[in-house]
């Protein structure tokens, strides 16, 4: 039996592990080969000449803990109940636990078009994985679909690896992609003032450039894209299928009118090997709803998460969730949360207040910021709560 | 032609590969950091299996378990994720085929 049972030893869980080690009996089960979640590939310049480095950050928090701790690689949990203790049933084996903390992360959301089952086509954060942690070139020259914070981040990664970035577009029209010219203006002005790189700087003095409404400043984009930070963006083009016999060969794109409209008789086609496609990241939360648990769905936190309290209490006695399960965040926000979690479970008030202090700090400050109206999800999340819990 | 990042301006080197493994028949190299999808794509393998109703060609896709598009046979063992399964020496992994039909003049979708 187990004081703790960690699920998932992404930022969030190890950081917990790292509070609860020195009086614990803690297990942390990962169903990858590596401990570190979606740190592994992450890294973005901070500031000049300070880089993020997400293996780095992976690596030095499993250190502090692997002694102190049961770690189970390779072994993806698959049922949970609940009587007086946990028992989470596993690929490989059986456990139980007097705790439980849910810190399994988020996925990436994809939007379907032509030819996208293609080998090939990927999710960027695939391309990052691949180019940053394993160190394998996903091709030699890619084209990405979508524009969010994510994308743009590592198209800039595939930059430092000298591997080609031909254009990045937007979705087909379909009933499940919606993101228009003028969003994707928003997007690239709203990165301009928060991101990180050096990106961010070019994509604000481009916004500085339009000064107009979006609408009319999406008029003015150049048809081709522009060059920012060496990206090749377009937002007046969108992808409409991807072709290629056994693999991806090259895609077409179509010119779009202002409102996102396809023009028909405007297309062309750019050579690639490879693809990826990026519709942003939702929480992972199915562990919870195989306990029945109630979820909620707010937008800015990516989608529908486990109803829990700002201190990562849940309706269920003895069960925490921390990280990107409670809303897409920074993997800054996720360790805080990890430590919150854990401050909980070994009923340390004093470090519990100051850890909360530190994650409105960080999310107010955050480099990366996935959601504009982020803060106003966790008020709506708290205040459901609490009717939830009258 | 391999696909690894050998020289990589912020991250630095990393040694060459040379954990060998069968890919359906044939011996490759992959690296000690290496998932099956990684160490294949090095080899710029890209075609994993092949759809088991229609033939098409599927690869890797999310390269982090959660789409299963990259199920290849290790070891004998069918349907594993090559995305989650680390490369070690030796590994016997094969592709995927598509399904015989069930049943004589048959649809594949009964
Ligand atoms: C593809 C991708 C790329 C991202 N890139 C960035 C980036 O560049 N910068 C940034 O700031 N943020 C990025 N993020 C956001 C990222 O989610 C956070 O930065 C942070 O990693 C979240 O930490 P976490 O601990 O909540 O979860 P994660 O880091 O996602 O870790 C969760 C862990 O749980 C494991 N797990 C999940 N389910 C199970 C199960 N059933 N059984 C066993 N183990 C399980 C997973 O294998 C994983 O290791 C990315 C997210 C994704 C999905
Ligand atoms: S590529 Fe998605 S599960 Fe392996």
């Amino acid at each position: 039996m187990f004081d703790t049972i960690i699920i998932g030893s992404g930022p969030a869980g190890l950081s917990a592990a790292g509070i609860l080690k020195d009086g614990q009996n803690v297990l942390i089960i990962d169903e990858y080969y590596h401990p570190g979640g979606r740190l592994l590939g992450q890294l973005y310049e901070e500031e000049k000449d300070v880089w993020w480095n997400g293996q780095e950050i992976a690596d030095s928090l499993f250190g502090d803990v692997k002694e102190a701790v049961a770690f189970r690689p390779s072994t993806s949990v698959i049922n949970i109940e609940k009587d007086a203790h946990f028992t989470i049933h596993t690929t490989r084996g059986t456990f139980e636990s007097y705790n439980v903390i849910v810190a399994t992360g988020a996925r990436e959301k994809s939007f379907p078009l032509p030819g996208w089952d293609l080998p090939g086509v990927m999710t960027v954060g695939a391309a990052q994985v691949l180019t940053n942690f394993q160190r394998v070139a996903p091709g030699d020259r890619g084209v990405i679909i979508g524009m969010n914070p994510l994308s743009l981040v590592i198209a800039l990664e595939l930059g430092y690896a000298d591997i080609e970035v031909a254009k990045i577009c937007l979705p087909p029209d379909n009933p499940l992609n919606e993101q228009s010219p003028v969003d994707a203006f928003e997007t690239l002005l709203a990165l301009g003032g928060l991101a990180p790189s050096k990106f961010i700087a070019s994509a604000s003095r481009l916004g500085a450039k339009l000064p107009l409404s979006h609408k009319a400043a999406v008029k003015l984009f150049p048809k081709s894209g522009v060059n920012a930070m060496g990206l090749p963006i377009s937002i007046r083009e969108k992808v409409t299928r991807i072709n290629g016999r056994e693999q991806v060969e090259s895609v077409t794109v179509h010119e779009v009118d202002s409102k996102g409209r396809i023009l028909p008789k405007k297309s062309r086609t750019i050579p690639c090997d490879f693809v990826c496609i990026s519709d942003g990241l939702a929480p992972l939360s199915e562990i919870c709803s195989l306990l029945n648990m109630k979820h909620v769905y707010i937008e800015s936190l990516g989608g529908y998460v486990p109803l829990h309290d700002n201190r990562m209490r849940t309706e269920i006695e003895n069960l925490y969730v921390a990280g990107n399960i409670t809303g897409i965040e920074n993997a800054k926000v996720a360790m805080l949360q990890g430590e919150l979690a854990a401050s909980q479970i070994i009923g340390d008030e004093a470090n519990s207040r100051t850890t909360l202090e530190k994650i409105n700090h960080e999310r107010y400050y955050a480099k990366v910021k996935f959601h504009p109206e982020l803060t106003r999800g966790k008020e709506q999340l708290e205040s459901l709560w609490l009717e939830y819990m009258k | 032609m391999t696909k690894r990042i050998t020289h990589h301006t912020i991250l630095g080197l990393v040694e060459d590969d040379k954990v060998p493994f069968n890919w359906n028949g044939q011996t490759l190299y992959g690296s000690s950091r290496d998932s099956l999808t990684s160490a294949l794509l090095a080899n710029d393998v890209r075609i994993l299996r092949r759809h088991e109703k229609d033939g098409k060609p599927r690869g890797l896709y999310c390269n982090i378990g959660h789409c299963s598009e990259c199920r290849v046979t290790v070891d004998g063992r069918r349907n594993q994720r090559a995305c989650m399964t680390p490369l070690e020496e030796n590994m016997t992994v094969e592709s995927q085929d598509m399904l015989p039909y069930l049943t004589e003049g048959g649809k594949r979708d009964v």
